[in-house]
C-alpha cells in the first residue's frame, strides 16, 4: 500500500509539472504528452500490482482533465503496463538510456493511440496532422530530457519511504 | 512448462480483468470518479494560478511612480469614453424595451457578467480548454457562455466546486450557429484547426454562394441570434477563404480566431438570469 502510495505521490507530481508547462506553452500552441512516463518506472521496476495500482490511478487523473471517455487513459496505460511488464526481463532496468529508450517507445505508441481515438472530431483530419506531428516531437524531446531524472526521483521518493526500491524478483 | 506460461500470461489477463471489470462499472461511478479526481487536483492548478497572480503583483510594484501616473492617465481617458459608450447603451435599451413591449416580442435573455482568472490552459492538438477559478460557488452554470475583450472564448462543459471547464471556439468539439456581419442567414461554424505557432482557426460550412471572401478582404463572422446560448453580434473571428462545398449549393471556408485565445488571463461568463 505503501509502495503504491509513494508511486502515485511521484506521478501526480509529474502530471502537476507537465500541466503548468502546457499551461506555459498554451500561447505557443505546443502541448507536450508525457503518457510514457506514467507507466514505464512502474512496469520495468516494480512488483505487478502496486505498480499496476499507481499506473492505473495516474491514469484516471489523467481522465478526470480530459474531454474523453472516462477510463481511456486507464485503459491504455493497463496496457501499456502489461506489455512492459511481460518484456522486462529482456530490458536493462537499472540502466537509465534503457529506461528512456522504452520511456520513447511507449509514448509514442500512446500519443497515436490516443490522436486515433481523437482524430474524428477535427473537421479536417489531414490539417491536423502536422500540428500532432509537432506536438509529439517537443513530446519525445522532453522525455529524452527528464526520464533519467524522474526514474531516480521515483527511486529516491521509495527510498525515502523505506520501500525496496526494485523488485528484483 | 504450463506453470511458466500462465506465469507469463498473467499481466495480460490483469489486463483483460481490468477492461471487463471497467467495462461493466455503472455510468453513475465513472461520474463520480471523474469529479472526485478532478477535485483531487484542481487546487495544484488554483494555487499555481495565484502564485502567477502574486509573481504579477510584485513584478508591476517594481514599476515607478511616474509609470503609475501615466497609466492613471490613460485609464481615465478610456474611463470617459466607456461612460459615454454606457450612456448611449442605456438609451438603446431603453427602446429595445419600449419596442418590445410595443410590438409584443419576447425580450432577449438577460445575463450576469461573472468575471474569472483563467487557472489553468490546456491547448493540445486534439482539445482547447481552460480552467477558471470559479465554479458552482459563483453560481456558474453548464453551457453558459463565456467571452473576453476580443469575442467569444468558448462555453463551459464542466462545473465544479470552486472551478469551471471552458471548452474553447477552436476546440474541434464545439459547434456553433454563427453569420456573416451584416447578413442575416445563419451558418455553422466548428472549431479545430490549431497549428504549431500559427493563429487558431474554425472551419464555416453552410456559406451562402453569394458571400465574397478573399484574405485580403476578410469578413467578420459573428454569433447568430439563433446560436443557443449565445447572445447575438459576439465577434468568433475572421472569415479568410470561402470555396464551393462538394454539393454546390454552399460555401465552406476557414476562420481565423483571435490570437490572444491561447494567452488569456481573464474571461467573463454570462450567467444566464431568470427573469421569473
Amino acid at each position: 500500500m505503501r509502495r503504491t502510495l509513494v508511486l502515485f505521490a511521484t506521478l501526480l507530481l509529474l502530471w502537476a509539472l507537465v500541466s503548468q508547462l502546457n499551461d506555459a506553452l498554451a500561447p505557443l500552441r505546443v502541448h507536450v504528452f508525457a503518457g510514457g512516463l506514467f507507466v514505464v518506472f512502474a512496469a520495468l521496476t516494480q512488483p505487478r500490482r502496486p505498480g499496476l495500482a499507481a499506473t492505473l490511478l495516474a491514469g484516471l487523473v489523467c481522465d478526470a482533465h480530459a474531454p474523453v471517455m472516462f477510463g481511456l487513459h486507464l485503459l491504455l496505460f493497463a496496457a501499456a503496463h502489461a506489455l512492459l511488464f511481460h518484456v522486462r526481463e529482456r530490458v536493462a532496468r537499472e540502466d537509465a538510456i534503457s529506461i528512456t529508450v522504452v520511456a520513447l517507445l511507449t509514448n509514442l505508441a500512446l500519443f497515436l493511440l490516443l490522436s486515433f481515438t481523437q482524430i474524428h472530431t477535427s473537421p479536417a483530419p489531414a490539417s491536423a496532422w502536422p500540428r500532432l506531428i509537432a506536438d509529439l516531437a517537443a513530446s519525445q524531446l522532453l522525455l529524452a530530457l527528464v526520464t533519467p531524472w524522474f526514474a531516480a526521483l521515483q527511486a529516491r521518493a521509495l527510498g525515502v519511504a523505506r520501500v525496496p526500491r526494485f523488485d528484483l524478483a | 512448462m504450463r506453470f511458466k506460461r500462465l506465469d507469463q500470461a498473467r499481466p495480460f489477463v490483469t489486463l483483460a480483468i481490468i477492461a471487463a471489470a471497467w467495462l461493466i462499472v455503472p455510468t453513475v461511478v465513472k461520474t463520480f470518479a471523474r469529479a472526485s479526481f478532478f477535485e483531487l487536483t484542481a487546487p495544484v492548478a488554483v494555487a499555481a494560478s495565484r502564485a502567477r497572480d502574486l509573481q504579477e503583483y510584485w513584478g508591476l510594484r517594481l514599476h515607478s511612480e511616474h509609470e503609475l501616473i501615466e497609466a492613471g492617465r490613460d485609464l481615465a481617458r478610456l474611463t470617459a469614453s466607456y461612460e459615454f459608450g454606457v450612456q448611449q447603451n442605456s438609451e438603446l435599451r431603453a427602446e429595445i424595451t419600449r419596442l418590445e413591449s410595443l410590438l409584443r416580442l419576447p425580450s432577449l435573455p438577460a445575463y450576469r457578467y461573472e468575471h474569472a482568472r483563467v487557472a489553468r490552459r490546456d491547448f493540445s492538438g486534439w482539445w482547447q480548454r481552460i480552467v477558471i477559478r470559479k465554479g458552482r460557488n459563483f453560481g456558474i452554470s453548464v453551457g453558459a457562455p463565456v467571452v473576453f475583450t476580443g469575442g467569444v472564448v468558448g462555453r463551459v462543459t464542466e462545473v465544479h466546486a470552486t472551478t469551471a471547464v471552458v471548452e474553447l471556439i477552436s476546440s474541434p468539439n464545439v459547434r456553433l450557429a454563427g453569420a456573416i456581419e451584416g447578413d442575416s442567414r445563419t451558418v455553422s461554424f466548428q472549431g479545430g484547426i490549431n497549428p504549431t505557432f500559427g493563429p487558431p482557426m474554425g472551419v464555416v460550412e453552410s456559406l451562402p454562394l453569394d458571400v465574397i471572401v478573399t484574405p485580403n478582404a476578410p469578413k467578420r463572422l459573428v454569433t447568430s441570434a439563433y446560436g443557443g446560448v449565445f447572445p447575438p453580434g459576439l465577434t468568433l473571428g475572421l472569415v479568410t477563404r470561402a470555396s464551393g462545398g462538394s454539393e454546390g449549393l454552399f460555401q465552406t471556408g476557414d476562420v481565423k480566431l483571435d490570437e490572444r485565445l491561447g494567452s488569456l488571463t481573464e474571461v467573463t461568463v454570462l450567467v444566464p438570469v431568470n427573469k421569473e
